[in-house]
């Protein structure tokens, strides 16, 4: 039986379809539809615009998702350090050939009116860059200094061209993937220590570079009645749409904070609220659950897969998914600050959803080819990357 | 703990590089992993506890409700107390109304709703309203301050989604009258000017009317403003404005012996019950938001400046035979006498040279400091937003000398007004106030800025002024106003313009025992019939200050006398021209 799972037959096409796991993939369409459903309320009871649109999206992030879910693991892990590159390159463009909007530039427009964002790019393809990395890399070497140059470089030069953008908030995101990654290959300890209290110490020092609306945000969250029609407005109304709500909600449509516009963003960053105020707690916790059994599959998946690539592929989305829902609820609710960061699957808007539904891919993708052995290259318990010009003894 | 180093030297052995800790490499990579994923999971049920505990607290334990205060607070129009002036009448007070909104989405027959409104409410554009009830927002005003019978009427039509809102309107009885000084709120009743946007902001009456909920209706605030001498001093500017053809005119009348604001107005105005007319900038408040070279008005302070240092005395003499030139500056005479004059002398004519010169006399720390303690370098702090002094940089004998006859340090009329106040009520520096103040809690305020002969022998040489000198058409029988004139010459593309004039008279009264100090301010006045072509302060703002002071004096309750005996300046004069 062992045996037969390892065979290419069980990775045909018709056999994968069969295999993939459709609960996982059901999860998602209801998440999907939870967001379609919320935006058709925060729209006063219309699919046009929002909910419509959504809508075609999602088709269209599900069929994606599919795709990268059936095409064979290793041609994802060959394909992790050219994507990257090209991703990377889109990223090195932006600032010359990119669309500015509200005095930051992200957008790269191509014809025919598609826009892409690559710094949303870079987040997937960042955590299949590093899975490809230690990957290849060998298990005893991965704690060295010289062999974490390169992934810290592969964190560190996206995340420095986005906060040139600047997008403070998804170069602090791709920051903390990276990070992520590199920490669940197994790297040890005390760089992590070592790294957390440089941090802390710097800390001060940070705080004198951020700009005063930076500041000014960071004071607005540890007392946003400081400020209640200003800085502190919106999680005041968020907090009190939450509250507002109560156990069942006031019903689709029937919620006063975000029908009546004193809620901002309300089909985007901050729709968590108006599902808190519409359906209440039990509408909010169901959407957690919802969230929390992607995540232990997303877990389940990392943990079960038998190849390295697969492990931090699958661990890699699943933290990046988990950090999306945690700081936007966070923030919605008013445990973090303000940043933008919008609520996966269910937010108004995207580049994310593809996004999210790209890596949601892979997971599924891994999940499928758990058993398939991948070239490490070298020879036992090898990994290929070595240092050419190091002399390493064996 | 120790992180790994890195082997220095082509020679390094790499296992040496780490031999310090054997054991984390002899677990195998893939349980490492298996460890790290746990904690990963461990982190994702913490952030998920912390959520679902913070959803259930707001949503079941605070019902949000802590947040729910200051939002509310600031939605819902508070009933703003009134404003009367100090006899009790009724300045600003409030007004319910009902104001009439839609909710589009609950409208059902968007054509009849149109129809019916606009044929019982006069005014509505039926293509804006059609564009408002169609629309799917949840709430459109469709007219604010609906009168009881509209409201009645529309009520009757029984339109579904339509609803009044009950608001307070503010309302100015008295029109025009002390606009500058009430100021107006915004159709939120927010104050946006004058005192009504100074109670907003913390004025300490307000605030502690709204410490008591219960109240509904907190006690009126109550105006320094007297409205009768109000009354009379707009009436007189006005009548000046159109006399002599001026851009624009400002007065005011100050106690000073609490520093109250009994009286103040700037032409041209507006009508605070329509806000909309204040939006021209010629109607800023002159008194308090303009600042102006004033001129020889401001030669009082040099006198009081140069008596009270003890450099001069009023038989002190300076001789002004000769204009004075300094650094490209050649300062005159506009009534020249070409001779040595007495310190009287150089009051009454006004002589720039004698100024000048006294000035320097005092020396140019002494000059700054003099400035600075009567306040004219600064900021005045009072209820209603104030504009800064222009302040020279550079505080030279040139610039010593053209201040001393007001010129080169721009202030505001009430700076001008409250120090001199100062000059004439014994020596005592008191802000000036909107509100009703206190004799007591005045005198708990006072600065002494100089001596009480000082100021004494100002009040003789303003006084005297009137009775001989610039300023006799201010002079009202039985009261022996005193005062000094001012002919200043505005600066008009960058130059001392000599047609441009800005006319000033700094009066007080009653001479005997001053009171009130009155200041009129005539903003480009022309000559006009009975003025022989002049155009100068002793034709225009002299005569108004006069014509105010003879209309508010008896309302104030002054006792007329009879004239006082000024003998003793006399022979200073007739010295002089021996």
């Amino acid at each position: 039986m062992a045996d037969s799972w390892r065979s290419e037959k069980n990775f045909a096409l018709p056999s994968k379809v069969l295999r993939l796991n459709w609960i996982a993939v059901l999860v998602i369409a209801a998440i999907g539809a939870l967001g379609v459903v919320m935006l058709y309320s925060v729209a006063g009871g219309t699919l046009e615009g929002w909910a419509e649109r959504q809508i075609w999206r999602l088709g269209a992030g599900l069929v994606l998702l599919l795709v990268i879910a059936l095409v064979d693991l290793r041609v994802w892990l060959a394909a992790s350090f050219p994507i990257y590159a090209v991703v990377l390159a889109l990223l090195v463009a932006v600032p010359y050939f990119g669309t500015s909007a509200g005095g930051a530039r992200r957008w790269l427009e191509f014809g025919g009116g598609i826009q892409l964002q690559p710094s949303e790019l870079m987040k997937v393809s960042l955590v299949m860059a590093l899975g490809a990395y230690f990957h290849y890399c060998a298990d005893g070497k991965i704690s060295k200094p010289l062999y974490l140059i390169v992934p810290l470089v592969l964190v560190a030069v996206p995340a420095a061209l986005i906060v040139k953008q600047p997008d403070l908030g998804t170069a602090a995101l791709i920051l903390v993937v990276g990070l992520a990654v590199i920490f669940q290959a197994g790297v040890h300890w005390a760089y992590f220590v070592a790294g957390g209290i440089a941090v802390c110490s710097a800390l001060p020092f940070l705080w004198h570079t951020l700009r005063d609306y930076q500041k000014e945000r960071i004071y607005t969250f540890l007392d946003p009645e400081r400020d209640p029609l200003g800085a502190g407005y919106h999680i005041l109304q968020s907090k009190i749409a939450v509250g507002s709500g109560g156990l069942e909600g006031k019903g689709l449509m029937g919620g006063t904070q975000s029908q009546l516009n004193f809620l901002p963003e309300k089909h985007t960053d901050f729709i968590f609220t108006t599902l808190a105020e519409e359906l209440g707690l039990i509408g909010a916790s169901g959407l957690l659950g919802l969230y929390a059994l992607l995540l232990a599959f997303g877990v389940y998946t990392a943990w079960r897969a038998e190849s390295r690539f697969g492990q931090l592929v699958a661990g890699g989305v699943t933290f990046m998914f988990f950090l999306y829902i945690f700081i936007n609820v966070a923030m919605v609710t008013g445990l973090v600050p303000v940043v933008g960061v919008p609520l996966p699957l269910v937010s108004y808007g995207g580049t994310a959803l593809l996004t999210l539904m790209a890596g949601l891919g892979l997971v599924l993708n891994v999940a499928l080819h758990r058993s398939m052995p991948l070239e490490r290259g070298g020879s036992g318990g090898g990994g290929s990357i070595a240092l050419p010009k190091w002399p390493v003894r064996k | 703990m120790s992180a790994p180093t890195l082997p220095v030297g082509t020679n390094a052995d790499a296992a040496v590089a780490v031999p310090v800790r054997p054991a984390t490499n002899h677990v195998a990579p893939e349980r490492r992993m298996e460890a790290r994923t746990r904690i990963v999971m461990f982190a994702f049920c913490m952030a998920f506890a912390i959520i679902a505990g913070k959803l259930s607290y707001l949503s079941i334990v605070s019902d949000g409700r802590e947040q729910e205060a200051p939002a509310r607070d600031e939605s819902v129009p508070i009933p703003r107390p009134g404003i009367v002036d100090r006899t009790g009448r009724v300045m600003a007070t409030d007004l319910q109304v009902a104001s009439l909104f839609a909710e589009p989405r609950r409208i059902i027959d968007v054509d009849e709703a149109v129809e019916l409104l606009t044929s019982h409410l006069t005014g509505l554009d039926a293509q804006q309203l059609r564009a408002k009830l169609d629309s799917d927002r949840g709430f459109v005003w469709i007219r604010r301050e609906v009168g009881p019978r509209e409201q009645e009427m529309i009520h009757n039509l029984g339109i579904p989604g339509l609803g009044f809102r009950s608001e307070q309107r503010r309302v100015y009885p008295n029109g025009r009258a002390g606009a500058h000084v009430l100021g107006y709120v915004d159709v939120d009743s927010q104050g946006i000017a004058g005192i009504e946007k100074y109670l907003d902001d913390g004025g300490s009456l307000y605030v502690a009317s709204l410490a008591e909920p219960d109240q509904p209706a907190a006690a009126p605030v109550v105006l320094a403003m007297d409205l009768r001498v109000q009354h009379a001093l707009h009436d007189e500017l006005t009548k000046a404005m159109e006399r002599f053809q001026a851009i624009g005119a400002a007065g005011v009348v100050l106690d000073v012996h609490t520093g109250e604001v009994v009286a103040l107005a700037s032409l041209p105005d507006f009508n605070p019950n329509d806000p909309r007319t204040s939006l021209d900038a010629t109607t800023n408040n002159r008194v308090t938001a303009g600042v102006y070279e004033l001129g020889s008005t401001f030669k009082t302070i040099t006198f009081a400046m140069a008596l009270d240092a003890g450099t001069t005395t009023l038989q002190g003499r300076y001789d002004a035979t000769h204009p004075i030139r300094v650094g490209g500056f050649r300062i005159s005479d506009f009534h020249a006498k070409r001779r040595v004059l007495t310190v009287p002398e150089i009051f009454i004519y006004s002589s720039n040279i004698g100024s000048a010169k006294m000035a320097l006399d005092v020396g140019l720390e002494g000059h700054r400091e003099f400035l600075a303690r009567l306040g004219l370098l600064e900021r005045l702090r009072t209820e209603l937003p104030t504009a800064a002094p222009l302040v020279p940089s550079n505080f030279s004998e040139v610039t010593s000398m053209t201040v001393a006859f007001g010129h080169g340090l721009s202030v505001t009329p009430l700076q001008l007004a409250t120090a001199g106040a100062a000059l004439v009520n014994g020596g005592n520096f008191i802000e000036p106030t909107f509100l009703v103040r206190d004799r007591n809690v005045a005198s708990s305020l006072a600065r002494r800025v100089i001596r009480p002969e000082t100021s004494e022998a100002m009040r003789q040489l303003m006084v005297f002024n009137v009775a001989d000198g610039t300023a006799r058409r201010a002079g009202v029988d039985g009261y022996a106003v005193g005062g000094k004139t001012g002919s200043a010459e505005k600066v008009v593309d960058g130059r001392y313009s000599n047609t441009a004039l800005l006319t000033s008279f700094l009066g007080m009264f009653p001479g005997y025992d001053p009171r009130y100090v009155v200041l009129i301010v005539l903003d480009e006045p022309r000559a006009a019939e009975g003025t022989y072509g002049n155009r100068t302060a002793g034709w225009n703002a002299v005569p108004t200050a006069g014509a105010v002071i003879r209309r508010v004096a008896p309302m104030l309750g002054l006792v007329p006398r009879a004239p006082e005996d000024l003998t003793n300046l006399t022979p200073l004069l007739v010295q002089a021209e021996q």
